[in-house]
């Protein structure tokens, strides 16, 4: 795994959908174009979802991460057209 | 052979684990953000279900038992319900199938759904809104005769609820035929927003409505004309606990599911005990549980 600039961490541990979801896009509506967002998340279902939502706002899904356990690091760079 | 209910369970709430399935996202996903994905499995699997369960009717092995129709109570109960499950975090079988995952705050749903429904029920808080809702009730319908076996259709037990078909005096497989008709139109003839998932959507659909059929055969055998009920199996739960009473068959499917569940995500390396960071979601989800087993209860279901 490549070290990666990360300048906000949202950490949504212990929410259910929708709140994964809809924290990771309101992060990304409030972050500036080239920025690199984790997103920790231990909810299954967010993990498939978030990065279609992060698709589907144009921006890139750096990499998901699994750490054992049920817990991931999703990496996100935000893009602005 | 109550047990099959626990064994049917346990098989539809590892299904439901794997899937993610949960009507209350199904429907969110849809208005909130456009993703059709878990909208088209979860009327796929109604639609494999319907054929399977009129199938299974058509053979003898079953009676279709609707509950009587009342409008007030269905829309009204219903609206309240589906309130109560955003602010609970999933539906019925959705906080279910949480629950066995680990979500602690699933579980405060799941005591407050099934403790405020079985004391609606048998006496307890709210039992005046209920007895006053099923005045509503529409008389029961009867399909056929008794002595001489002729009638509407032999698919229902001899007298029960209003169903489309009898609303309408048409058979019941053009109802069937109509209905699975628009879903195919609308899972296949539409784009369906992409997800990486475990199971394909199409086969989760298939096994979840199946292993859905399947319930109702088994709860038949054990002379319960109903396929799987989220609602009475918590409430029977709740009755195990405070007043003694036995399982019932349903009582058993959701103990299933929550098990089923949990063994699914503990296999997949899913299992953790999740808990929200602000606290006030405890709140918020039990709350939405007596919200969920008031709705459910007027509703009928």
């Amino acid at each position: 795994m490549a070290d990666y600039e990360v300048s906000r961490v949202i950490d949504v541990r212990g929410e259910v959908c929708p709140v994964p979801d809809v924290e990771t896009k309101r992060a990304i509506k409030g972050a500036k174009d080239g920025e690199i967002l984790k997103v920790l998340v231990d909810y299954p279902l967010s993990v498939e979802r978030i990065p279609e939502s992060v698709k589907k706002l144009g921006s890139e899904v750096l990499e998901v991460k699994k750490n054992g356990g049920s817990d991931w690091e999703i990496y996100v760079k935000v893009k602005k057209q | 052979m109550i047990f099959s209910g626990f064994l049917i369970g346990l098989i539809f709430g590892a299904l439901l684990q794997r899937s993610r399935m949960c009507f209350n996202s199904a429907f969110r996903d849809v208005l909130l953000f456009k993703d059709n994905y878990l909208l088209k499995m979860a009327l796929l699997a109604v639609a494999v279900q319907m054929v399977l369960v009129h199938l299974l009717a058509q053979m003898g092995l079953i009676a279709l038992a609707p509950s009587g129709l009342n409008w007030v109570a269905n829309i009204v109960g219903a609206y309240i319900f589906g309130l109560g499950m955003v602010l609970a975090g999933g539906c019925a079988s959705g906080v279910t199938y949480r629950a066995g995952e680990g979500l602690t705050t699933a579980w405060f749903a799941a005591i407050f759904y099934g403790g405020t429904a079985y004391a609606m029920r048998n006496g307890g808080v709210f039992s005046g809104v209920w007895k006053w809702f099923q005045g509503f009730g529409v008389a029961p319908f009867q399909y056929f005769d008794q002595t001489t076996g002729e009638g509407f259709s032999r698919l229902y037990l001899q007298k029960a609820g209003q169903t489309l078909p009898s609303i309408f005096g048409v058979n019941p497989w053009i109802v069937v035929v109509i209905c699975v008709g628009l879903i195919l139109w609308y899972v296949f003839g539409t784009q369906t927003s992409e997800r990486e998932s475990k199971i394909e959507l199409k086969t989760a659909a298939v096994l979840l409505g199946a292993v859905g059929a399947f319930a109702w055969y088994f709860s038949e055998l054990v002379g319960r004309n109903y396929g799987l009920g989220i609602t009475g199996g918590w409430s029977n739960i709740w009755s195990v606990w405070l007043s003694g009473k036995p399982f019932s068959w349903d009582g058993l499917s959701v103990f299933g599911i929550v098990v089923g569940a949990a063994i699914s995500a503990v296999m997949a390396k899913e299992f953790k005990l999740r808990m929200p960071r602000n606290p006030i979601t405890y709140v918020q989800v039990m709350g939405g549980g007596i919200v969920m087993g008031f709705g459910a209860t007027i509703a009928g279901g």
